[in-house]
């Protein structure tokens, strides 16, 4: 029973984990965060729906368009609903961009219909048995994926010419400004990477939490839960805090029931704040750059 | 100089007022009834699958001509987004400014409770088409405004727990049910029947909407040692449990409510779908009567339908439709659009309706509301993507 209950946590930490990186890129930039990180994840899933699904386009191609569609999406998002804000150093962008995620979860509703469809994965089809445990093999994909992307984004910001501009806006964004870097357009391009993680999680989740306008709220929720968790500043930081919120839940709902799941749950990320706001993972001076 | 010109306005307004009477006196006024459902939100494919129904069966109406002797009869919609407090508003609205004669209700229970003290307070009938809460009829009001055309929680667990017992010979089931006010009137519901049957449940758990994940709960039931599971969900989270039930490998017959005909379970499922029995009160697939024919003629030609499979909700549209017929019948025999005969001509109806569910001999009575009873529910299941009946001893 415990074989199953980790096996079930670890797939369903890992799709908090993936919607959680997408609030780190954001927020290591410009210190701001699209609260409708959730709903991009199901415009992603709903675009790749739709191109692969209703017109069936090849997987790899609606994948691509998918990618391309969401980055749009965040280009729009950080100047609709971030970068009027910014300057006014205002929280305002957090009410738009939650009310940016209303709408498109409306929208959605709108054009897509109300009812939730089936992502096909040849993946989802039939459990394996791993240590006596049934596990879907697409599961299994998920932690995978989840540490590919953390290291990716984690070595880039730290190698790369671009991620390094990323972390010293970051910084100061004044500092940043004086040495030449364009603030603005990095805070875009943080966007546009958050939106097409968002995308990438869209496509990956699709085929186990099924396609419908509402599926970007609960994960878009937990996802910040287990950002906090982990410490915002931490991409690896954040996949583990993901693996072990989703364990923690499994373990809860199998062992102490259902009822208590949540409230175990959301008890641990008020304790976290309590005991180390930086997140667990989280806190580590920003070296110089 | 005021009160001349407001003379002269009066007048003139009547003046107009005559003349268009004058003019528009062959066309008779219609009769008015009102649909207060959930039309958005996550219910809304329920509200629209009501309306078809009742849209269906008023298209028939009115191509015979009507009632009262060429009234048409016309529709007037309202969305309560599963809201209470806008249901009651609602029935206000299409009562008092819309001068409906008759609400249909939708798939929301806690709304038509809510809705209850006004068809009592205006003297409207009130008719169920989804909601199956069993104190929305049975309230103890006389006379009692509150009909239905559908399930009742009460009979509908009765009927699944005798299935589980009596059929399937299982004395241990467990229970899934969301964490909502649905679910925990079916855990009353089966709790009761399971006790009376002999049987003892292994336990009843529970999820929250969107859940992804079942194989928590369902290794609790597994392991407490149940032998078949009942399941109270919607479409998305029914697909979930049935999924994560094959992942751990659990092969105990599943024995589900009707929650999961409001959506595209079988899509949802693949072949893990044809493991699930369920209730309905009508089924599209397989031979149709004439009745079930001409509606399914009627779905295709007016909302593009390619078969069945695209009657999504099917028991709204089922309910609706004969729900709007009986209504029709008792109008006519009422002799009036008021809500008063109206009642009093559903308690008595004397004529019988070949309806789509089945053959109405006075549905209703003084003492019983609810047209449907457990005679009417039909238990069925999927084989390669069609809905079919499953035999009931």
């Amino acid at each position: 029973m415990l074989a199953q209950l980790l096996f079930s946590g670890l797939a369903l930490g890992s799709m908090y984990a993936l919607v959680a990186l997408g609030y780190h890129i954001t927020y290591a930039t410009s210190r701001t965060v699209n609260f409708s990180q959730g709903q991009s994840v199901m415009v992603g899933a709903v675009v790749a729906y739709v191109l692969h699904v209703t017109l069936g386009w090849p997987l790899a191609a609606a994948v691509v368009a998918t990618l391309a569609a969401l980055a749009g999406l965040g280009l729009l998002v950080e100047r609709v609903a971030v970068r009027p804000f910014l300057r006014s150093s205002s929280i305002a962008w957090l009410l738009s961009t939650i009310a940016l995620g209303i709408i498109a979860e409306n929208v959605a509703m709108l054009a897509f219909g109300k009812d939730a469809r089936a992502f096909p994965s040849p993946l989802t089809r039939r459990p394996w048995t791993v240590l006596g445990a049934g596990v879907y093999p697409h599961e299994l994909l998920l932690p995978l994926a989840g540490l590919a992307i953390a290291g990716t984004v984690e070595v880039a910001f730290r190698r790369t010419l671009a991620g390094k501009a990323l972390r010293a806006v970051a910084h100061s964004h004044d500092a940043a400004g004086l040495m030449g870097i364009d603030v603005g357009r990095t805070i875009t391009a943080a966007y546009v990477l958050s939106s097409l993680l968002a995308g990438i999680a869209g496509v990956l989740l699709a085929p186990l939490l099924n396609v419908s306008a509402t599926m970007g709220t609960t994960i878009g929720l937990k996802g910040f839960a287990v950002a906090i968790i982990g410490g915002i500043d931490s991409a690896r930081g954040i996949v583990v805090a993901g693996w072990l919120y989703g364990v923690l839940e499994s373990v809860v709902a199998g062992y102490l029931g259902t009822g208590v799941r949540e409230i175990v749950g959301f008890a641990v990320v008020i304790l976290v704040l309590l005991v180390r706001p930086a997140g667990v993972f989280g806190g580590r001076a920003l070296g110089r750059v | 100089m005021r009160r001349r010109t407001l003379l002269l306005a009066v007048a003139a307004v009547a003046a107009i007022a005559a003349a268009t009477t004058a003019w528009t006196q062959p066309v008779k006024p219609p009769v008015k009834v009102a649909l207060v459902a959930a039309m958005s939100g996550g219910s809304a494919l329920s509200g629209e699958a009501i309306k078809r129904g009742l849209t269906v069966a008023i298209d028939e109406i009115n191509a015979r001509g009507g009632v009262l002797g060429g009234r048409k009869i016309e529709l007037v919609v309202r969305d309560e987004e599963g809201n209470p407090s806008k249901g009651v508003a609602a029935a206000r609205d299409v009562i008092e400014r819309e001068g409906a004669v008759t609400v249909f209700g939708g798939l929301h229970s806690p709304v038509g409770l809510a809705m209850l003290p006004v068809f009592h307070e205006l003297k409207v009938p009130y008719v169920g088409t989804w909601a199956a809460a069993t104190g929305i009829t049975r309230n103890g009001r006389r006379p009692n405004f509150m009909f239905r055309v559908s399930a009742n929680d009460d009979i509908v667990d009765h009927f699944l727990a005798r299935y589980v017992v009596e059929r399937l010979g299982r004395k241990r089931p467990g229970v899934i049910l969301e964490n909502t006010p649905w679910g925990a009137s079916n855990q009353e519901g089966l709790t009761k029947w399971f006790g009376k049957l002999g049987a003892q449940p292994v336990g009843f758990e529970k999820f929250n909407w969107n859940d992804s994940d079942m194989s928590a709960q369902l290794l609790r039931l597994k392991s407490g040692g149940a032998d078949a599971l009942v399941m109270i969900a919607n479409a998305p989270e029914g697909a979930q449990v049935v999924r994560s039930k094959a992942k751990i490998g659990w092969d105990a017959p599943v024995v589900s409510h009707w929650g999961i005909s409001g959506g595209r379970f079988a899509e949802l499922t693949g072949e893990l779908a044809e493991s699930v029995v369920f209730v309905q009160t009508y089924s599209f697939f397989g031979k149709q009567s004439e009745v079930g024919e001409r509606v399914i003629a009627a779905l295709k030609a007016k909302y593009g339908l390619k078969g069945p499979e695209d009657i999504l909700a099917p028991v709204g549209t089922a309910n609706a439709y004969d729900a709007m017929h009986l209504v029709a019948l008792a109008i006519e025999q009422a002799g009036a659009a008021d809500g008063v005969r109206i009642q009093q001509a559903l308690e008595n109806l004397n004529v019988e309706y070949r309806g789509l569910i089945k053959t109405y001999r006075r549905p209703f009575t003084p003492d019983e509301h609810d047209a449907l009873n457990e005679n009417d529910y039909i238990l069925v299941t999927w084989k390669q993507g069609k809905i079919v009946p499953v035999a009931m001893k």
